[in-house]
């Protein structure tokens, strides 16, 4: 019998287990997280491809949002939290004491649920992390506001006003404005934290979009509650429930031949 | 992969439109199964009044696809239904369209009921009467494991198909010798072997149903693989 060629979207498929290091943007080993008494992470390890999409979904209080905060360690600010395991970013451990959260964070940067532009300008907003870093030419500023409110697919919209206050543009262009302005010191990996959970359907499907084109040169790590989103937006999605990592694996498979019980009875609405 | 629980939604309207569109397909194949019945029937006894009702009644059995189709439109457009739910409505909606077709197959059976030709072939219809009566039980046998969802017995349908086929071939090969030994059978013969025909369509029909079912229960498409293969993703 001739075999016949299933769907191309197979072929495509990522082995997660046996990801080759120079694919692995990142790789979590056996993390636990406790809040004080209150264990939130339990033994979670997985691999998450380089200039991928990555999407963690679950119940609220699963643990996705926490285990996103683990990846550019804003769980420090958190005084009871205590972390055991390794998240390795180039094959180094962020969580060792030689590192510098400071650079860490340049790394990988974030995104929050509400948008939270600074009260400058937008132009001013975008090149804040650049001036930090000591940049004052005037003509590379200009030019990383170009190329970053261009990545965010805002440039046309603002343009004319960049010298205008960010508290002016609607929440969907806020949301890219920040996209913009984490994107302008060029991280290796982005971390969406319901970045659309603010904003109405119309600005939804502009920040969708985005991130499609954002991988093609970073990382993408999103939180969504939308499991329509991170079954448009992702490459792989991983389902969380009571602080464990239930299943990872390619979206495509995930929506529609889940392995594990708790997946199906979640994204078909069963939970509960 | 894990046994499925069908009525755990937590929108009891979603469980309440699965439900209903589960019932329409179950009650969509008891009416092609009493087509394929009659037409038998018809065709055996060679009974004109009985097969126009057939005839007739086709035009019920296109009006519940195109009703069900419609559902499964209007779920999958308010749902958005993933996994287990998703494959279920795509597995419904080609379901009905083999059903549709089976619909069709009886119609087939039932004109040559009513045909003048056929009627002087009239002891060659006997040889259609068992591989009929082996169709009806392989659909009804279909139309269970579709109701119980059961994959198992899908699969033991699955290759029953082939016993149909050789029955075919057999009644192919009768019906050559009547046609060699007088061409002037050739018409007649004509007609009851497009009815035999129609016979082993239902067969496929089925086979191709009971691989929708396997494809929900397994989420495995096993369409055009070979039985070992077809087992391996089974029993997984």
């Amino acid at each position: 019998m001739i075999s016949i060629q299933r769907s191309n979207m197979q072929t495509e498929t990522v082995d997660l287990a046996n990801l080759p290091a120079q694919d692995t943007a990142l790789e979590i080993r056996n993390l636990d997280l406790r809040y004080g008494d209150k264990q939130a992470l339990f033994d979670v390890s997985m691999k998450i491809p380089k200039k991928q999409v990555t999407a963690f979904i679950g119940p609220s209080g699963c643990g996705k949002s926490t285990l996103l905060r683990c990846i550019n360690r804003m769980n420090d600010l958190v005084d009871t939290c205590k972390i055991d395991g390794e998240i390795l970013l180039h094959g180094q451990n962020i969580y060792d004491k030689k590192v510098d959260v400071a650079a860490l964070r340049r790394n990988v940067g974030m995104v929050f649920q509400r948008p939270n532009p600074f009260p400058k300008s937008i132009y001013e907003n975008v090149v804040y992390g650049l001036r930090l870093q000591g940049l004052n030419n005037r003509r590379e500023l200009d030019e990383a506001a170009e190329r970053s409110l261009r990545g965010a697919a805002i440039w046309d919209e603002v343009k004319d006003r960049l010298h205008d206050n960010a508290f002016g543009l609607s929440g969907g262009q806020q949301q890219r404005l920040v996209i913009a302005r984490a994107i302008a010191i060029e991280p290796e990996v982005l971390l969406l934290d319901e970045p659309t959970s603010a904003l109405d359907p119309i600005s939804t499907l502009t920040i969708e979009e985005l991130i499609t084109e954002l991988k093609e040169k970073y990382t993408v790590v999103i939180v969504t509650h939308n499991m329509q989103q991170a079954a448009r937006v992702s490459d792989q999605t991983a389902f969380m429930y009571m602080g464990e990592l239930v299943e990872y694996g390619d979206t495509n498979t995930i929506f529609t031949t889940p392995q594990k019980r708790k997946t199906e009875d979640y994204i078909t609405g069963r939970y509960g | 992969m894990e046994k499925m629980n069908l009525n755990k939604h937590i929108s009891g309207q979603f469980n309440a439109e699965l439900d209903d569109i589960r019932n329409r397909v179950l009650a969509m194949g008891g009416l092609v199964e009493r087509q394929l019945e009659q037409a038998l029937d018809a065709l055996a006894g060679l009974d004109a009044e009985l097969a126009r009702t057939v005839i007739d009644g086709d035009h019920k059995v296109n009006g519940m696809e195109v009703a069900i189709d419609e559902e499964c439109t209007r779920i999958i457009a308010k749902r958005q239904p993933a996994a287990s739910d998703l494959r279920l409505i795509l597995a419904i909606s080609k379901t009905i369209t083999d059903l549709e077709r089976i619909g069709d197959a009886c119609v087939r059976i039932a004109k040559a009921a009513v045909d003048k030709r056929a009627k002087s072939q009239e002891p060659l219809l006997v040889s259609i009467e068992s591989m009929g009566r082996h169709a009806t039980r392989t659909l009804h046998a279909t139309l269970d494991a579709l109701a119980r969802m059961d994959a198992e017995q899908a699969f033991e349908l699955h290759k029953e198909d082939a016993k149909l086929d050789k029955e075919y071939e057999g009644i192919i090969r009768q019906l050559m010798t009547y046609m060699m030994e007088d061409p002037r059978s050739i018409p007649g013969v004509l007609d009851v072997l497009w009815a035999a025909r129609a016979v082993e369509r239902v067969g496929d029909r089925c086979k191709n149903i009971c691989e929708y079912i396997i494809y929900y229960v397994k989420g495995k498409d096993v369409r055009h693989t070979s039985y070992e293969d077809m087992e391996k993703d089974l029993h997984q």
